[in-house]
């Protein structure tokens, strides 16, 4: 039996013993002189199999293989910081409790002493609105999925309603992605461009709070809508829109479509895993308002004493929210690194086996040169 | 020695939570000082030093606003954001002082006015309190 080989480094149409390469189990109907590419050029075509295949030289498949590995340890490396970085953002949350909870107590005692007619505070004045203030918070780095474009999508939705309405809107930009979306629109109105950080303190939240209070109080703003992501859950990222000023005198939380929520009832955020995954819970903790007003004298006038209260109040809503906005940044980038590194672990997993294929190729290439010269001088 | 609870607590962290003989708060109807069993008291703070005292020496606090609530010898201080009087630079304190003192000056319009006051009456509490924190000692 004749074996027909062809001579070469070409497997064209090779066959031994009547068996042929693609029986083998060999790649077949390469293009010629592509089993060696110095210049590493590739094509991705579809084989038998229907499975994306990538034709490139042994030594660059090689080099790709090791490139994608230390891809995937990057991203894995990232999730793992963006997850401890996501309990330290709870522990802040926590650490935030001590304030928030003493401040409702007196919140609600002090308004048990004053009837409503008698409040004439600046930032809880309800006044027709002619111009909104919208606080937009997105983050400072990318590599976070959709977050930051979820956010910003959402505020061009809004102001499009704003400005459907016939309201005057500007925008206070904090976090460097939103901040250059901003700039590089100018015909949108912005009051002010802040960086959210990585950690927000109490130093950030004054400084918003103070931007936010002088354009309230100066009457330069009528209303201050805060958007940003709450810490929902690892997955969906969903941004909300609080209505920030006016103040409700009792510290009621309410949304723009009006649905509030009581001072007292306050929502922590929890990273914890379930079934070996991460998973997020949220749980609602109501603070006891014990009266005691009967007991205390008040130094001055209630309503000074609300006064006072307020800004405290509005300083630690702003920071809650950037606290919340950090912490599903941190989330999305961990889902974003998760997925980036499932797509490394199978492009590696594809290029192995095209690289094992040439491999094995190469050496049948040569075994049937080897025999087919052996054969000749027999 | 008499004593009672004092905490200080800022929106983001504790800063101060132990025992103390005596504190004198700028309310904004003056000064108010705490001495053990203290009548209970509500009391709001305006943009000024705190003092504590505890065994004969004085710490300083440059304080933000809040409130004050004195209960069974137990006071609980909420504030902005305060700063003791140790971690800040005379110097430093001065200069920001003096550059308030200007954009309140050069201010203009309402919005404006307005946050360039608030910044110099910080920017004041933080000079009085290393100021203060010098003459008790307990600062440089």
């Amino acid at each position: 039996m004749a074996a027909s080989i062809a001579c070469g480094s070409s497997l064209q149409m090779a066959t031994f013993e009547g068996l042929s390469a693609r029986s083998l189990g060999l790649r077949g109907a390469e293009p010629a002189g592509s089993v060696e590419l110095a210049t590493g050029r590739s094509a991705a075509r579809r084989d038998g199999r229907g499975r994306s295949v990538v034709t490139a030289g042994l030594k660059d498949l090689r080099d790709r293989i090791a490139t994608v590995k230390n891809t995937q340890k990057i991203t894995d490396a990232m999730k793992l910081v963006a997850a401890a970085k996501v309990r330290r953002a709870q522990e802040a949350v926590v650490n935030g409790r001590p304030f928030s909870e003493n401040l409702v107590k007196v919140l609600y005692n002090v308004n048990e002493q004053i009837s409503t007619e008698d409040i004439d505070i600046p930032l809880t004045t309800v006044r027709p609105v002619k111009k909104i203030a919208l606080v937009v918070i997105t983050g400072d780095r990318g590599l976070c999925g959709g977050f930051n474009n979820y956010v910003l999508k959402k505020a061009e939705k809004r102001m499009a309603e704003i400005r459907n309405m016939g309201i005057d809107l500007t925008v206070v930009s904090i976090g460097k992605k939103g901040n250059s979306y901003f700039k590089r629109r100018p015909a949108i109105p912005v009051d002010r461009f802040l960086d959210a950080g990585n950690a927000p303190t109490t130093k950030e939240a004054q400084a918003v709070a103070d931007e936010l209070f002088s354009l309230f109080v100066s009457e330069e703003v009528d209303k201050v809508e805060l958007l940003y992501t709450r810490f929902v859950s690892l997955i969906k990222s969903d941004p909300i829109i609080h209505t920030l000023l006016p103040l409700s005198p009792q510290g009621e939380v309410c949304d723009i479509s009006g649905n509030c929520v009581d001072a007292a009832d306050d929502e922590m955020f929890r990273l914890t895993t379930k079934d070996g995954k991460f998973s997020v819970e949220r749980e609602t903790i109501r603070t006891e308002t014990v009266d005691f007003a009967g007991v205390l004298t008040f130094e001055q006038e209630p309503v000074q004493i609300l006064d006072a209260l307020l800004p405290l109040y509005l300083n630690s809503q702003i920071l809650r929210a950037l606290q919340e906005s950090i912490a599903s940044e941190l989330a999305a980038r961990m889902n974003a690194m998760s997925n980036a590194s499932d797509n490394a672990s199978d492009l590696k997993k594809s290029l192995s086996v095209s690289y094992n294929r040439q491999r094995q190729a190469k050496i049948t290439g040569e075994i049937l040169e080897i025999v087919a010269g052996s054969t000749v001088t027999i | 020695m008499d004593t009672f609870r004092l905490r200080v607590i800022a929106p983001d962290r504790i800063i101060f939570d132990s025992r103390a003989a005596e504190v004198i708060l700028a309310t904004n109807t003056g000064l108010v000082g705490i001495l053990p069993n203290h009548a209970p008291l509500l009391t709001g703070l305006d943009i000024g030093i705190l003092k504590i005292r505890t065994n004969e020496l004085w710490s300083v606090v440059a304080v933000m606003g809040g409130f004050a609530m004195v209960h069974d010898n137990d006071i609980t201080i909420l504030v902005n954001e305060a700063e003791n009087a140790k971690e800040i630079n005379l110097q430093e304190a001065q200069e920001i002082f003096q550059l308030t003192q200007t954009k309140v000056s050069q201010a203009d319009g309402r919005k404006e006015n307005i946050e360039a006051n608030l910044n110099l009456k910080r920017a004041k509490a933080r000079l009085d309190a290393i100021q203060e924190g010098i003459k008790e000692g307990t600062a440089s």
